[in-house]
């Protein structure tokens, strides 16, 4: 393909590329069906991805709820400030905190509740069930109402018009919640409901302590200067540091989070489908100039240069890739409709299809540079056959072309191929260390088939027929354990990995965790109610165990005289422990489950200093040292303290932790509530509803079903993530089954001369057996190998966990995928048991 | 021998001149060139294109040449050698002499200096081979082209102008 054509040559190209790929597509189908599979995966991750972000972008304003939102924490708005807001436009002003919801007879259930004006929702509406039930609740004139997502009408099994109790106080259910215009992620995953404002104050509700959050949103009167009224609220709330801002923006940044992480996933495991779909194309066309070895010497002698067969062939497969490439596409662009069935009702995300001329490149060009990197040493390998063959009528077979002109060629293909990834995600340390991960194990299962080549070869030959003929497949120029081992093996080793870690996570919610956690969590309890739930708890339960821990709530501010925003990116794994309000607690000793791992604890009774205490991880994060100075804003004072230890914090038992702690002495002096556990032999649900009854204003988690929750949660992600994975199995199936085929005029003929020789179809059936039992056993002791270790430094490293083998998983995935593929094997080979012997002797 | 004539081998020793020019001495591609304007090929097993049809397989020759526009031509040769109900077959379709006759057409179309054939009737039975090479003769003669030919057959060797007869590797 080295040199220039004219315009004549060009067009004869495309004759002559059209007229054989009309008259071979046939023996393309692997180079087609593997290239459509990944290309569809590809353009379903960017399609759906696209949508979903600009379904997000164009609901900003109903995502916020508002063209400006303002957040006050646990204090609302002084009124002068509210009417400076009012002066701007329309202002919604919604409280949320948690609390219990219950009913008689059933578990009081930890809700997150709303309390709304009368101009909620600024933007969008609510949609409920019986429609406009969200009226019933601005009511005055009926009884208190309630709305209720449908978790909680299951969890307490209540209908519309009955009651639930809220803090002591009966609210009759307005209707259900379908969705709410801004997103609320208790809305969808777990349980939420709305009262009026109104309700909030005429029942005196506001005792939800440090955890209520205020919130106000803008309507500005005049869109057109929105940037200077933006100006203008961030001027109204400088007054409090603590009071933050929020644009239209800025709503879905979790969620676009999410996207981005999983559709980073996909086009992971898409170019992966992608690289191993590259080997059967690269095997297929090889087999194809081998098979018409006689058309391309013949066009030689007459006179073409091999760069005109090779920019032909290759434009047969252009022509492929572009009919494969559209075709996902068009499906990508569309299947933003068939995801709407799938995303929660309560998300109100409608994504539409959208197709953009970019978006199309984007995925062309990834199968251009896929398609050249494999298809440059099989297309090389053309210059290999010579017109001078045609006069001694024999033909070798070519392999491919790895000079080295290629493998500089195709190495920077593949830094380009990784780059052109790497430039598209925010995660791109992890694609870099993905891609080479997958190369790396590419190059590794290639050695591995290698070397059992060579150890087969060194093995003790038993007298077995069909050992022999096993072996001498083995061992044959065409055999097909390198593209076997590499194919199925890179697929066996990400399927492999993700269960492993997917298992070990599910182990840890449903076994490890549940025996260390607490029954309940009790959050926001006042200090003049703690004696009497603790008495009366243990009156229920003496035997119960009961842990309480002071709380306040502080925010940092700044690090050794830097401002906090400038140490800590966005992106930081522990910028959670740094942003916004934290609560923190104090005690005089230190926590026997918080070991120090660096530093000293403090001198008990010191008032006037400020002394923390950090967990050591976020420290490391947050690049802090000891002798830090930080300065923390409670209670609406910037103190200066002193980091004086770090300690290390386990968080998987649920049990109280904090990330921040400080002196007791000084802390003495602030105003704060209590947070606690319990651990009892008695069911929680029954305790639970005891307490809610008896101390209507005390909330409490019950851990049992956030863990249910997320494990539900977590069960659904992985059930997804290993189904994508499948697909580079299935991909990998695809080639070794194409491999099989192009081998099958070579393996009959060698079954033919078996036949001659007396070989009977059991013996060459033993034989494929063995052969396979052979190259499988020994890629599944490498796969095996790969994913033990690569889940093991995920389980252990990244999510801390504590690693454990499932044998009985491994067994099943490596068994089922072997049936799998052996069966496939046996169909592509099915012609070739049973040869008729007269083509032999006709010498056909 | 014919590979080395046709340039699709270079000599171990020796040289190969054509028309006072030494052969050996040329590139790759200056060869690819020299084969296209001087030389036709017929090969003992036809060697036609499976997927081309007989006039596909002949206007090869001349595309190859980049000589566009001739389908006349080519279908006048065809005519002439008995093959214009069989010019849209696939070579599958075709006996072996009509395969030999379209391999023959092939060679001819781009009016070469030289035609090389090897054993050009090995795969024939004697009545296809005497028309082939009666077909091959007059055909040369009529278009003033020299035919270098291999053959085990001393009768039609009889028929040539120059017979070089070589046993085990060595000019007799």
């Amino acid at each position: 393909m080295g040199r220039l054509f004219n315009i004549k040559q060009l067009k004869l190209i495309n004759k002559y590329a059209l007229r054989d790929f009309s008259r071979s597509y046939k023996k393309l189908w692997v180079v087609t069906s593997t290239l459509f599979v990944s290309l569809l995966l590809l353009s379903l991750t960017f399609s759906i991805k696209e949508a979903l972000n600009s379904e997000i972008e164009n609901n900003s304003k109903e995502l916020l709820g508002g063209d400006i939102q303002v957040d006050s924490d646990i204090d609302p708005l002084p009124s002068a400030v509210l009417q400076k807001l009012n002066n701007l436009g329309k202002v919604s002003s919604t409280i949320e905190f948690a609390t219990m919801l219950s009913k008689k007879g059933e578990s009081p259930v930890f809700t997150e509740l709303r309390a709304v004006d009368n101009n909620y929702p600024l933007y969008g509406e609510i949609e409920t069930l019986p429609q406009g039930a969200s009226q019933k609740i601005f009511s005055s004139s009926q009884k208190p109402a309630v709305l209720i997502n449908e978790s909680i009408q299951k969890l307490l099994k209540v209908g519309v018009g009955e009651d639930v109790v809220i803090m002591g106080q009966k609210f009759e259910v307005a209707g259900l919640v379908s969705s709410v215009p801004d997103l609320a992620e208790s809305a969808v995953f777990g349980e939420f409901a709305i009262i009026s404002m109104d309700s909030y104050e005429k029942f005196g509700l506001s005792s939800g302590g440090s955890f209520l959050d205020h919130k106000y949103r803008i309507k500005f009167s005049n869109l057109d200067k929105i940037q200077e009224q933006e100006s203008i609220v961030n001027s109204i709330i400088a007054y409090d540091d603590r009071i933050k801002t929020r644009l239209p923006g800025q709503s879905g940044r979790s969620l676009n989070r999410v996207i981005d992480n999983f559709s980073n996933f996909l086009n992971l495991v898409s170019v992966s489908a992608m690289v191993i779909a590259g080997i059967g194309i690269s095997n297929t066309l090889l087999s194809f100039i081998n098979q018409s070895n006689t058309s391309i010497a013949v066009k030689k002698s007459i006179g073409f240069p091999s760069s005109f067969i090779q920019t032909m062939y290759f434009y047969e497969i252009i022509l492929i890739l572009i009919m494969t490439s559209v075709i996902a596409y068009l499906i990508g662009v569309f299947s933003p409709l068939m995801a709407n069935e799938f995303l929660p009702a309560a998300l109100g995300i409608n994504l539409q299809p959208s197709f953009s001329l970019l978006g199309f490149l984007n995925i062309f060009f990834i199968g251009l540079l896929v398609v050249l990197i494999f298809s440059i040493p099989s297309l090389y390998s053309i210059s290999e056959i010579k017109a001078a063959s045609l006069f001694r009528n024999t033909f070798n077979p070519v392999s491919l072309n790895f000079s080295f002109k290629n493998i500089a060629l195709l190495t920077i293909l593949v830094l380009f191929l990784t780059a052109y990834f790497v430039l598209q995600t925010n995660q791109k340390l992890y694609t870099v260390l993905y891609f080479v991960s997958f190369f790396g194990t590419m190059l590794i299962f290639y050695g591995v088939s290698r070397l059992l080549m060579a150890l087969i070869k060194r093995s003790y030959k038993f007298s077995n027929n069909s050992y022999r003929i096993a072996y001498r497949n083995i061992v044959a120029k065409k055999s097909l354990a390198p593209i076997m081992t590499i194919s199925l093996g890179i697929g066996l080793t990400l399927l492999l990995t993700l269960s492993f870690v997917a298992n070990n996570l599910k182990k840890e919610i449903s076994d490890s965790i549940p025996s260390l956690a607490p029954d309940l969590f009790f959050v926001s309890i006042d200090k003049d109610v703690k004696a009497d739930l603790e008495s009366y708890i243990k009156k229920i339960d003496p035997g119960a165990d009961i842990e309480f821990s002071p709380m306040a709530s502080a925010s940092f501010i700044s690090i050794n005289g830097t401002p906090i925003e400038e140490v800590v990116s966005q992106n930081n794994r522990s910028a959670w422990v740094v942003r916004g309000d934290r609560r923190i607690s104090w005690s005089e000793k230190p926590k026997p489950d918080n070991p120090i791992i660096e530093g000293k604890w403090w001198e008990p009774g010191i008032e006037d200093e400020l002394y923390i205490s950090m967990d050591s991880r976020a420290a490391y994060d947050l690049g802090m040292k000891i002798n830090d100075k930080i300065i923390l804003n409670i209670l609406g004072r910037d103190v200066t303290g002193t980091i004086m230890n770090f300690r290390e914090v386990d968080y998987r038992d649920i049990s109280i932790n904090f990330a921040v702690i400080i002196n007791k002495a000084f802390a003495n002096k602030l105003p704060y509530e209590y947070v606690g556990t319990l651990k009892s032999e008695l069911p929680s649900s029954e305790i639970l509803a005891m307490v809610v009854e008896k101390f209507p204003n005390v909330s409490a988690i019950k851990i049992d079903r956030i863990l249910k929750q997320v494990s539900e949660v977590l069960n659904k992600v992985f059930i997804a993530v290993t189904a994508i994975s499948l697909i580079v199995i299935i991909v990998g199936l695809i080639v070794i089954v194409s491999a099989v085929l192009v081998q099958t005029t070579f393996r009959r003929y060698n079954n033919l001369i078996y036949k001659i020789l007396g070989v009977d179809f059991p013996t060459i059936l033993k034989a494929m057996t063995m052969e396979f039992a052979l190259i499988y056993g020994t890629l599944i002791l490498f796969a095996l190998s790969v994913a033990t270790m690569s889940s093991f430094l995920v389980v252990e490293n990244a999510l801390q966990l504590t690693w454990h083998f499932d044998f009985g998983l491994a067994l099943w995935i490596l068994v089922s995928t072997a049936v799998v593929s052996f069966i496939l094997i046996l169909l592509a080979n099915r012609s070739i048991f049973s040869p008729k012997v007269y083509p032999l002797i006709r010498n056909e | 021998m014919l590979m080395l004539m046709a340039g699709l081998e270079k000599p171990t020793s020796g040289q190969i001149t054509y028309q006072d020019r030494d052969i050996t001495s040329y590139s790759e591609d200056k060869l690819t060139d020299f084969r296209k304007k001087n030389i036709g090929i017929v090969f003992q097993s036809f060697y036609l294109i499976p997927n081309l049809t007989a006039l596909e397989n002949v206007l090869l020759s001349l595309e190859a040449n980049q000589q566009y526009g001739l389908e006349k031509d080519a279908e006048n040769l065809l005519t002439e050698f008995g093959l214009s109900h069989r010019m849209h077959h696939l070579p599958s379709e075709l006996s072996g002499g009509e395969q030999q006759r379209v391999a023959i057409a092939r060679a001819l179309i781009n009016k070469p200096k030289i035609i090389l054939a090897d054993e050009p009737t090995g795969n024939l039975d004697s009545a296809n081979s005497e028309s082939m090479i009666d077909l091959l003769f007059d055909y040369t003669k009529k278009s003033n082209t020299s035919l270098v030919m291999v053959t085990h057959d001393s009768s039609i060797a009889k028929r040539c102008d120059r017979i070089i007869e070589i046993r085990d590797g060595q000019i007799v």
